[in-house]
């Protein structure tokens, strides 16, 4: 007696089709699954039998051999459990004979029979799509996941309902319902109170897709300004929000009912983060980082110094051509990792430089040491450098900023603006852009960052040309001399 | 009598010596010391020896008391110190921003007037006034090393760019490493150069104060640069001055200490409204933008233009997030 069922593997971001065949025979009662399976995969025998019995169904007395199609590749982790059980059933006639045609399904079984959500079921459920599979059978929280991905989405609680389904006894419940908004709104820019020139930068940055530093010592506000970046870039797309959620999904920090990811996601992993962490990586299989996580969005590095030198090295493939390539002996993945970075440090390892009401007590060979992690090359990769001093109490008890709505309609039109007549350098400001090349230290790249700021400041101000002003003000965000001397 | 034997018979005992020892260990080396071959090596490698019998070797430092045998030499060869003036500006190493701002432009200023800018090519004040003085010329590098030896590392290309048009010498035979009792006997080479002294910023105890007492003890004129008197960095220009130094507040002081005349003022470029008004804001103390911004009226972003201007026209710096006039030349 043999059935099948179809699920889906994840290598990367990718699904791929994997056929779980159940064949019983008379013989001594054994259970073995076959067909390059991991570990989590290999257990998924103790789950699915203890789940059949918790379901009130039969696991049958039989040699029970399930094979994992294609052999040769490598099956990882849970969601195999689901089709495992289904295919098990179907092949001891207790699902109807035609039950599983049209049908994939993806999730994990607990040891009650219950169906547990796997990440990455919008990828499987992508999967199901291609393969033209019309249904697909998971975990109630996944539904919401599979049906953004135009499958039709059988979400169930128990392996039970699964089966009441499919001998069509019973109607699944309705996938929880899919809301865009059902992220949390990134916080508002309204919060921050006087910080004028920090705020412009980041509308600029917003309006460029530039990468921002920010110097200062602790209590300035950085981190609270980098996390309302978010909130005045445009929204995604349906492409961007599409692809963000899938890297999401993977990762399995997508909320259960929560929809495609709308918001440009911001990522604040802590400093003590590996580079694997950090770019991707696993143990067997490729999972996707925080810098894919932050892909669309933001990746907001705190305490940037603080960050193991070989972590802030492998930063450098993703900002030159936006996406991470991890390799691992289960496979080669490619994560797509565009995000705008900001990051943010103090003057001094104390964090005393910069703020009058306090002494810093760091010799200068550690100043030096502490500044020196961030090499020349790493620094250029940030068009906008700024330090942010303290701000006084008096600025604290003024009137709220402005509103990300509102900066977030300049940053919309401004990113029109260069996507369609980007302005170019006029004559004057060509002429100050070669005085500073003379008299600043500013590199070949200083000069082409310099320029694209300047082009980002000019269409903000709905510019057709770059005049001196918005290069000059571009020039203002060059990296201060204590970083780069 | 060859001084180079003696300096390399110093580099090699790692021994500070100033006249040829009676010793037989010296006379050993002296009678195995190919002068000839040594010279040519240095020439390879760039570097030159200027013998304190020399013609060329600078006056001011053959009249201190215990002059070095001589000077290796980095840098341009035509240069020559004998008449030129030249004055040394020296302090912490751990300054504040005011402290670099005010040795940068100092230097600047004394060079475009023709002036040597003498300094140590330590952190801080040093770095500070050589880099203002390869804006406006010729600066010299006196080390506590050897001059292949680039310490600290992080000035490797700040000691090229001064080698470039100026000097970096040291008594000390190349190869010599730095070791914390040479530093003191450099700064008597700093202060023996120069006509003047001129600490910017320094504690109580400063290496700066060495050479400020140094140049005293040879009888050269020392200036101090007022600072804070609540700052522990003004301490010891505040101790100077209350010793009689000259207080230095512009440029000019410094070029009248010296018997120099001032550059020709440069065409000072009439600023526009905006300048001047960001500028005006800028002269009370440091301030950062924000300030700025509520002080003038203006948006952050014609305030950072005007801000960048000023900066590329030489007339405000940034560091660390507050922006400060440079010293004004008169």
């Amino acid at each position: 007696m043999l059935a099948r069922t179809v699920t889906h593997a994840l290598v990367g971001l990718e699904p791929r089709r994997v056929e779980v065949e159940a064949y019983l025979e008379l013989a001594r009662p054994s259970f073995s699954i076959v067909g390059l399976a991991d570990r989590a995969c290999q257990e998924a025998k103790e789950r699915v039998r203890s789940g059949i019995a918790s379901a009130e169904l039969e696991f049958p007395v039989r040699r029970i051999t399930v094979n994992l199609a294609p052999a040769g590749l490598r099956k990882e982790g849970s969601g195999f459990d689901l089709p495992i059980a289904l295919a098990v059933l179907a092949a001891s006639r207790q699902l109807p004979p035609d039950a599983l045609d049209g049908i994939a399904a993806f999730g994990e079984l607990a040891l009650d029979g219950r169906v547990r959500p796997v990440p990455g079921a919008l990828i499987a459920a992508e999967g199901a799509r291609r393969a033209k599979v019309a249904r697909l059978v998971c975990a109630a929280e996944s539904g919401g996941e599979v049906a953004l991905a135009g499958v039709e989405p059988i979400p169930v609680h128990h392996l039970a309902d699964a089966v009441a389904y499919l001998r069509g006894t019973h109607e699944p419940p309705e996938p929880l319902p899919v809301f865009d908004v059902a992220h949390e709104p990134p916080p508002d820019l309204s919060d921050v109170r006087g910080q004028e020139r920090a705020r412009r930068a980041l509308e600029i940055a917003a309006a460029g897709g530039h990468n921002v530093l920010f110097a200062g010592p602790p209590g300035t506000g950085k981190t609270m300004l980098a996390r309302r970046l978010p909130g005045i870039l445009p929204p995604l797309g349906d492409d961007e929000a599409l692809e963000v959620t899938r890297i999401h999904s993977v990762a399995g920090v997508l909320r259960p009912g929560a929809g495609l990811i709308r918001v440009p996601p911001f990522r604040a992993p802590h400093h003590s983060s590996s580079a694997p962490a950090i770019v991707g990586g696993g143990a067997a299989a490729p999972r996707p980082g925080e810098a894919s996580l932050a892909h669309r969005g933001v990746l907001f590095l705190d305490e940037f110094p603080e960050f193991a030198r070989p972590v802030l090295e492998s930063l450098r493939q993703p900002l030159e051509d936006g996406v991470v390539t991890v390799s691992r002996v289960g496979g080669r993945a490619v994560f797509p990792a565009r995000f705008q970075l900001v990051a943010a440090m103090n003057l001094c390892p104390c964090g005393g430089r910069g703020d009058p009401a306090v002494r810093c007590s760091c010799a200068p060979d550690r100043v030096h040491r502490y500044r020196e992690k961030l090499s020349r090359a790493l620094l250029d990769r940030f068009d906008l450098s700024l330090s942010v001093p303290r701000p006084r109490g008096s600025e604290l008890a003024g009137e709220p900023g402005e509103a990300s709505a509102a900066v977030g309609e300049r940053v919309a039109e401004a990113r029109e603006r260069l996507a369609h007549a980007p302005p170019s350098l006029d004559e004057n400001a060509s002429d100050l852009l070669t005085r500073a090349v003379e008299r600043l230290p500013l590199s070949g790249r200083g000069r082409a960052r310099v320029a694209r700021v300047a082009a980002t400041v000019a269409a903000l101000a709905g510019a057709d040309n770059i005049a001196p002003d918005h290069l000059a003000e571009a020039l203002s965000y060059r990296p201060p001399r204590e970083l780069t001397e | 009598m060859s001084e180079l034997a003696v300096a390399v018979f110093a580099a090699q005992t790692g021994e500070h010596v100033l006249e040829a020892p009676r010793s037989r260990r010296f006379e050993q080396f002296r009678l195995s010391f190919d002068e000839v071959a040594y010279r040519r090596r240095l020439a390879t490698a760039g570097f030159a020896w200027v013998g304190r019998d020399e013609t060329a070797f600078p006056p001011r430092l053959r009249a201190i008391h215990d002059p070095p045998p001589g000077l290796f030499v980095r840098g341009d060869a035509a240069l020559s110190l004998v008449d030129r003036p030249a004055v040394a500006i020296v302090g912490a190493r751990a300054c504040s921003p005011y402290g670099s701002s005010v040795g940068h432009s100092l230097a600047r200023e004394l060079a475009a007037a023709g002036v040597v800018v003498i300094s140590g090519l330590a952190r801080g004040v040093d770095a500070a006034a050589h880099r203002g003085a390869l804006e406006g010329g010729i600066t010299v590098a006196a080390l506590g090393c050897g001059i292949d030896r680039d310490y600290p590392r992080v000035h490797a290309s700040l000691a090229a760019e001064i080698a470039g048009r100026g000097w970096v010498v040291s008594e000390y035979a190349p190869g010599v490493e730095p070791a914390p009792w040479r530093f003191p006997a450099r700064n008597r080479i700093v202060a023996g150069l120069s006509d003047a002294t001129v600490v910017v910023e320094a504690r109580e105890r400063s290496g700066a104060l060495i050479t400020a007492d140094l140049a005293l003890d040879e009888g050269r004129e020392v200036l101090a640069v007022p600072g804070e008197i609540t700052s522990q960095l003004s301490a010891g220009t505040n101790h100077l001055l209350r010793l009689g130094a000259t207080p230095v507040t512009c440029a000019a002081d410094v070029l009248r200490a010296v018997g120099v005349s001032p550059a020709p003022a440069r065409d000072s470029e009439r600023l526009d409204e905006r300048l001047e008004q960001v500028r005006a804001a800028v002269a009370d103390a440091p301030v950062a933008v924000d300030e700025l911004v509520r002080r003038t009226g203006l948006d952050p972003g014609p305030v950072a233009a005007a801000l960048a201007e000023l900066e590329l026209l030489g007339l405000v710096v940034q560091a660390e997030g507050l922006y400060r006039e440079v010293m004004r030349p008169t």
